[in-house]
């Protein structure tokens, strides 16, 4: 039976996921380390960060929900609403901008007849721009799920996109077999966590807001003086 | 004579097959440096080495790497290193390439930093993007766990040493060290106020060391060659290699090892000159936060680019020719400063913002000739005015690009569109998605809530 928050919804980090979690956890002196893998781990499950994960994620971490969003609502790579299936990221910083990277953007805008940062209405496909992504030397490049691919041409693009349309085994410029949105995140969530190292087995270690950092502690927030604002500066 | 790279960090990966993989590593004289540090040598004699080599970061501030090291202090625990690689200066891959193809060095390294500063935990910042090299560094952290590489007791004495993979999640300011700290701490990854510096009061408020990738990968090399062989390239402030990352209109973008102080037009003939022969208009030196050079007549170490008004930053170097717009590239960079600005100071949060409208619509023509010189206003409000540099170089970029190229700028007004480009579908900004051609992706609304959902822009 499936475990049920006190929303009444199904909770999402259950199970083999809740151990998942936890191991992820271990790694760090404080749990609250592990709130951007725990979110990716949620994008993983659900293909987006949803409403339950985020409440699951707190109860975990021992941080309220609106503290969950506050940090990970300041990421991209974290996605809020349902996400296409293969996110194509085109940079369009400045290497890749004087080579053409406009250009691949209208191609593939046109082809998928959806403006970036939305998903084509089957869910398969999402457009995104993106700052460097620290391949200029293969100007103009994008990601498919954050997988490579250099010297991207209007039509070299739009074939890839018919490529997994087509259901083909498509592998980035350095070989990768790019996977789904979901496996992507879940492989980033665990990205640490299975190896053998550990930061988190000692004396300092705590749990949640409890951050050992004075100005982070939960309850002990720092208090604004106002007697000892200076006033008409 | 033909520029030749001197090859140090990179040169396993040049020359070798599978250089990232453990038995090729060690067949090539891996972990020799590291295990002669960590079993005959004591961390001051490690220290006082890197000191005396004068190594300098090579995350872009150019800071000594020993001299970092020197501030932590002896007596308070844990202390922790932590690795950037959150690369993301735009026109920069070097840390990409390195840990992809020779991620063994990163860790020789680790292990090196983390002996003389008496570190047993460090942290990998690993870009969120960056999925090949964190499966290859993961696959390397494993195998030398296995070797007795890492873990309890490495290489057989009392040192104990854990390393942590952590993966980013798309924010560029999180490169900056205490924003990367704030960030692996699971807040949003905005700047401190230092000091305290990170040295001090770091990570979870203990003395923590934050090195570069490339300052890292360098150090197995210093400690087996020693400080004479490191210093007999660079200059006496400057001494040394670096790895240049070199792309834009040239015929072989890539990465390029040489010594610091080389002349930048010998690297531009290592990166085979400019595309289709044609004529260099700009140069940026060290990563877009750099302002432009219009020559390829300077020497590539970081005080001569400080003297000429520059910097050697990141090392990222991005060549332009004549067909560049330079109205388009002061566009493309403000837009990358508005999308990056963490929020936290007011000049960069809402200067960047402005920067991005004023300069569409001058890409748009419909720019007014005033404009010019309120752009050139804005960057003096938000220089030097902010907690980091973020704010500082999102003034230096736009400011940089109208002083050197006016008269584009001007032309762009007067003609009332793109000199450069004709193709309106292409144009940069959010008023080319308002001409009805659906095709402009980049819009300039201040990101709300998770991600790039809500303005179709990542990073």
């Amino acid at each position: 039976m499936a475990e049920v928050s006190s929303n009444g919804a199904t909770k999402v980090l259950v199970g083999e996921h809740y151990d998942t979690a936890r191991s992820i956890i271990s790694k760090y002196p404080n749990s609250r380390s592990a709130v951007l893998p725990l979110l990716f781990l949620v994008q993983g499950l659900e293909g987006y960060v949803t409403d339950q994960g985020m409440r699951d994620v707190g109860e975990l971490l021992h941080l309220t929900p609106a503290e969950v969003l506050a940090s990970g609502s300041f990421y991209t790579m974290l996605k809020r609403k349902p996400t296409g299936e293969y996110l194509i990221s085109v940079c369009r910083n400045v290497s890749c901008a004087h080579r053409g990277a406009y250009k691949v953007i209208a191609a593939l805008s046109e082809r998928l007849g959806t403006e970036p940062g939305s998903a084509t209405s089957d869910g398969k496909f999402e457009l995104e721009t993106a700052e460097c992504l620290a391949t200029c030397d293969g100007a103009p490049t994008m990601q498919i799920n954050y997988e490579d691919f250099y010297n991207v041409t209007p039509d070299g693009a739009v074939e890839l996109v018919d490529g997994i349309e087509r259901g083909d085994t498509v592998t980035s410029f350095r070989g990768e077999a790019v996977k789904t949105q979901r496996e992507i995140s879940y492989e980033t969530a665990v990205a640490g966590a299975l190896l053998p190292g550990t930061a988190g087995d000692q004396e300092a270690r705590t749990v949640g807001g409890e951050s050992p950092r004075e100005d982070m502690k939960v309850g002990d927030r720092p208090k604004l003086d106002h007697s000892e604002e200076p006033h008409g500066g | 004579m033909v520029a030749e790279q001197a090859l140090v960090v990179r040169k396993r990966l040049v020359e070798v097959d599978h250089a990232w993989k453990a038995d090729v590593y060690a067949d090539t004289g891996g972990y020799e440096a590291a295990r002669n540090v960590v079993t005959s040598m004591s961390p001051e004699a490690t220290l006082e080495l890197v000191k005396a080599s004068g190594l300098r970061g090579r995350g872009g501030a150019g800071f000594p790497t020993g001299m970092k090291w020197s501030f932590v202090p002896k007596d308070v625990f844990p202390k922790y290193l932590v690795v950037n690689h959150d690369e993301g200066e735009p026109g920069t891959f070097k840390d990409r390439e390195l840990l992809e193809s020779d991620p063994h060095q990163l860790l020789e390294g680790m292990i090196i930093a983390a002996f003389a500063v008496g570190a047993s935990k460090a942290f990998i910042y690993c870009r969120g993007e960056f999925a090949l090299g964190s499966r290859r560094i993961d696959q390397a952290i494993r195998s030398a766990y296995d070797n007795g590489y890492l873990g309890e007791g490495v290489f057989g004495s009392s040192f104990d040493f854990d390393i942590v993979l952590h993966r980013g999640a798309g924010a560029y300011i999180c490169g900056e060290e205490s924003a990367l700290l704030d960030s692996l701490e699971g807040h949003r990854g905005q700047p401190r106020l230092k000091p305290p510096f990170p040295a001090v009061k770091g990570l979870y408020g203990q003395p923590t060391v934050v090195n570069n990738t490339e300052t890292l990968s360098t150090l197995p090399h210093i400690l087996n060659h020693g400080v004479d062989w490191f210093r007999q390239w660079g200059t006496e402030k400057s001494p040394g290699v670096k790895i240049f990352s070199v792309s834009g209109h040239v015929n072989a973008p890539g990465n390029y090892e040489v010594p610091l102080g080389t002349n930048l037009g010998d690297i531009l003939e290592l990166a085979g000159g400019m595309l289709n022969g044609n004529d260099l208009k700009a140069v940026i030196p060290g990563g877009i936060s750099a302002p432009l050079l219009t020559t390829t007549d300077m020497a590539m170490d970081f005080e001569e680019l400080q003297g000429a008004g520059t910097m050697l930053g990141s090392g990222g170097i991005v060549f332009m020719d004549h067909t560049t717009c330079m109205v388009r590239n002061a566009l493309v960079a403000a837009q990358f400063y508005e999308h990056e600005s963490c929020g936290k100071c007011t000049p960069c949060r809402e200067g960047t913002w402005w920067q991005v409208k004023v300069l569409e619509r001058i890409e748009h023509g419909e720019g007014r000739k005033e404009d010019l010189d309120l752009l050139l206003d804005m960057c003096e409000r938000m220089d030097g005015r902010c907690f980091c540099p973020l704010g500082d170089t999102a003034a230096w970029a736009v400011r940089s690009n109208i002083k050197s190229f006016r008269s584009d700028f001007e032309d762009h007004v007067a003609a009332g569109h793109c000199t450069y480009e004709t193709d309106h579908r292409t144009l940069v900004g959010a008023r080319a998605g308002a001409t009805g051609l659906g095709d402009a992706g980049v819009t300039s609304q201040p990101s709300a809530g998770i991600g790039s959902d809500h303005d179709g822009h990542a990073r």
